[in-house]
C-alpha cells in the first residue's frame, strides 16, 4: 500500500443539560417510558410556535468559550426542510448561515507534541425523534425530539484516527466540565461523525470524501477511520475510484460499511426560520456566562503536578470529577499532596467502588481527610493499617485519632527497636548485603521486603528504609 | 433568459416537495414555475436589496424562555393521532435509508 496523506474532520453532535427542550416546555429527559415527554410543539402540530429556551443560549455560549470561539452577537435560526418520519414539520430548526461560535480552537497532544484541532463553527439545532428499525417497521420515539444540541465542527485538520480519538477524548473533558453535557456516548448524548479522505501531496487538493456517521464509541471512531483510510488507499493503489458516500461503522465487522452515495448539491432549500425572531448575544451576557464555567481539565492538571502530585494520579484525577472537585476544595491547605492524591486513587477509590457510592455521600469530611493524610505522611497509619479500618472511615462519624484508638494500631515508631530488627535481617541476609554492595539495586528492595514481612506492615516504609540504608553503609 | 424550467427541474421539485405530477401536468409547470421565480426574482429591484437582511420586522430585542418544564402531553393522546402504533411507539413503514436530519 502506497503512503498517502489523510485529512479528517470530526463532527460532533451533543446534547445540552437543559431542563427542557429547546423550543418547548417539556421535560429533556433520556430513559422514560416512550412518547411520555412531549407536547404539541415537539411533535409539530400546525399552528405551534417554537420559543427558545434562556438556557440553550447560556450552555451554547459556554461550550464556544471553552472551544475558544469567536461569539457572533447577533443570529438567527434556519429551516433545514427534508421529508422523513422523524421530523413531522418537515424541516429541522438549525443554524446554517449564523452559527453562535466560529473560530476557534482544541488543544490536544501527539505524541508530546502539542497541536491545535481548528474549530470551524459551534450551532445550536434540535434534536430530532428516534427512530428504530424492527422488521418492517419503524419505530418512532418523540422523547428526542427538541432535545437541545450544539454540533461542533472542526476543520479538516486531523490527519489519523489517533488525533481524532485525542480531540474527541480532550472535547468530551470540557464539555463534561464545563456541565455543558453529560457526554454520554452509550446514550447517544454526544454523537461523533468523521469525514475522511486521501491525498497523495500536501500541494494536492482534498480526496473524494467519505463521511462515517453515529460512531458508538471513541475507540470506534479512531478504528473506523484507519479502516477508512486503509480501504480508500487500496482503491486508489488500483487505480479506482469513487463516489462521495456516507459509511457506518459496523462494531461486528469492526469496518466500515456503505450507507448511500451522496446526492450532489443542497437540497434542503435553507431559509431564515420566521417563527424565531433574531438572537441577540451582549458582553454583559458572555461575562455573566464565563463567572460559571468551574476550573477546567487543564488548569487542574497544572495546579496538581506543582503540588507534587504525578503526571499519572494527576491524570487519573482529571478522569475521576467527583474525586477531583472533592480534592479542589483543599488546594489550600498544608497537607503532603503527593500523599492525598496516592489515597484518593488507591483505598478511597476501591472503597467507593466496591461499595457503588460517590466521595461526598461517605462520612469522609474534609476534616477527616486532612487528619487521615497527615497520618499516613508521617508514619503513624501503616498502608496495611489502613486496609483494615478503610470502612470505619468511610462509613463512622469518628475523628481518625478515635478510629486508630479503637483499632489498636501501634505502629512501631522507636527507632532502637527498628534498627535493631534491620541489623537481625542484614545478618540473615549477607548474600543480599553482598549485592547491594557490588551495586545491585534488586537487592535493597528485598532486603526492604524482608524488613516489612518481619514487622507485619506495621512499620513507616520510608522511615524503615531510612534506617536501612543508614545501616547497609556502615 | 429561459422563458421556461426543464422538464428534470420541474421532476426534481416535484420529487423533493414528494408530489407526483402527469406527463401533462409538466409542460405547465415549466412555464408557471419560472413566471413565479420571476416574480420573485423582482424583489431583488427594490433599493437596498443586497444590504443587511432582515428575516423578521422585530424590534431588537431577545425573546427568550426560562427554562422550567410546563405540561405535557399523555402518551395515549400522543398515539391517538397516529394512524398505527405499537405499544407506546407510533409505528410508520420501515424506513430503509438512513436518516437525513441532525
Amino acid at each position: 500500500m502506497s503512503n498517502y496523506i489523510p485529512t479528517v474532520g470530526i463532527e460532533v453532535h451533543c446534547e445540552l443539560k437543559t431542563n427542557t427542550k429547546i423550543f418547548s416546555n417539556s421535560i429533556n429527559g433520556y430513559g422514560q417510558m416512550a412518547n411520555a415527554l412531549t407536547n404539541v410543539v415537539d411533535l409539530g402540530y400546525p399552528g405551534t410556535l417554537p420559543t427558545l429556551n434562556k438556557e440553550v443560549l447560556n450552555l451554547a455560549i459556554k461550550a464556544a468559550l471553552i472551544l475558544n470561539c469567536k461569539i457572533r452577537r447577533q443570529m438567527h435560526f434556519d429551516r433545514k426542510n427534508y421529508f422523513y418520519p422523524d421530523n413531522p414539520k418537515n424541516y429541522q430548526i438549525t443554524q446554517a448561515e449564523t452559527p453562535i461560535g466560529y473560530d476557534g480552537y482544541v488543544e490536544i497532544e501527539v505524541n508530546g507534541k502539542k497541536k491545535k484541532i481548528e474549530i470551524e463553527e459551534i450551532h445550536i439545532e434540535e434534536d430530532t425523534c428516534k427512530s428504530t428499525h424492527r422488521g418492517t417497521k419503524t419505530l418512532l420515539d418523540f422523547n428526542r425530539a427538541g432535545v437541545p444540541l450544539i454540533e461542533i465542527v472542526t476543520k479538516p485538520c486531523m490527519e489519523s484516527g489517533e488525533e481524532a480519538k485525542l480531540y474527541l477524548e480532550k472535547l468530551r473533558e470540557l464539555l463534561f466540565y464545563s456541565d455543558v453535557s453529560d457526554c454520554k456516548i452509550e446514550e447517544g448524548s454526544m454523537r461523533a461523525d468523521a469525514n475522511v479522505s486521501i491525498r497523495k501531496e500536501v500541494s494536492d487538493s482534498f480526496g473524494t470524501k467519505a463521511e462515517i456517521k453515529n460512531i458508538g464509541s471513541i475507540s470506534n471512531v479512531k478504528l473506523s477511520i484507519d479502516k477508512e483510510i486503509e480501504r480508500q488507499s487500496k482503491l486508489y493503489d488500483n487505480g479506482e475510484t469513487f463516489q462521495p458516500q456516507t459509511r457506518r461503522f459496523d462494531s461486528k465487522l469492526n469496518d466500515t460499511v456503505l450507507m448511500r452515495i451522496k446526492e450532489t448539491g443542497n437540497d434542503y432549500r435553507y431559509f431564515p426560520e420566521p417563527d424565531i425572531p433574531y438572537v441577540y448575544i451582549t458582553d454583559e451576557q458572555i461575562e455573566k456566562v464565563k463567572s460559571t464555567i468551574p476550573m477546567l481539565p487543564d488548569e487542574r492538571k497544572e495546579k496538581y503536578i506543582n503540588l507534587g502530585i504525578s503526571e499519572v494520579n494527576a491524570k487519573k484525577l482529571i478522569g475521576n470529577r467527583a474525586l477531583s472537585d472533592y480534592l479542589n476544595e483543599l488546594l489550600e491547605e498544608k497537607i503532603n499532596f503527593k500523599t492525598a492524591s496516592n489515597l484518593l486513587l488507591g483505598d478511597i477509590s476501591a472503597y467507593l467502588n466496591k461499595n457503588e457510592t460517590e466521595i461526598t455521600k461517605t462520612n469522609l469530611s474534609k476534616e477527616k481527610f486532612i487528619e487521615l493524610t497527615n497520618n499516613i505522611s508521617d508514619g503513624t497509619i501503616t498502608s496495611k493499617n489502613l486496609k483494615e479500618i478503610i470502612n470505619t472511615i468511610m462509613e463512622s462519624e469518628k475523628s481518625i485519632e478515635e478510629i486508630i484508638k479503637e483499632a489498636g494500631i501501634q505502629n512501631i515508631t522507636d527507632n532502637s527497636a527498628i534498627t535493631e530488627m534491620i541489623r537481625k535481617i542484614i545478618d540473615e541476609n549477607k548474600e543480599s548485603v553482598e549485592d547491594y554492595k557490588a551495586g545491585k539495586d534488586r537487592a535493597i528492595k528485598y532486603l526492604m521486603g524482608q524488613v516489612m514481612k518481619e514487622s507485619k506492615g506495621t512499620l513507616n516504609p520510608s522511615m524503615a528504609m531510612d534506617i536501612l540504608k543508614e545501616e547497609l553503609n556502615k | 433568459m429561459n422563458d421556461k424550467l426543464t422538464k428534470e427541474e420541474v421532476l426534481h421539485v416535484a420529487h423533493l416537495a414528494r408530489i407526483k405530477v402527469d406527463d401533462d401536468e409538466i409542460e405547465k409547470y415549466q412555464v408557471e414555475l419560472k413566471q413565479l421565480l420571476n416574480d420573485v426574482d423582482k424583489i431583488k429591484d427594490v433599493e437596498g436589496y443586497d444590504e443587511e437582511r432582515m428575516i423578521a420586522p422585530w424590534p431588537k430585542d431577545t425573546i427568550l424562555r426560562e427554562d422550567e418544564p410546563g405540561e405535557m402531553l399523555n402518551p395515549k393522546e400522543v398515539l391517538k393521532n397516529a394512524p398505527k402504533h405499537s405499544g407506546n411507539y407510533i409505528e410508520v413503514p420501515i424506513v430503509i435509508s438512513e436518516s437525513e436530519g441532525a
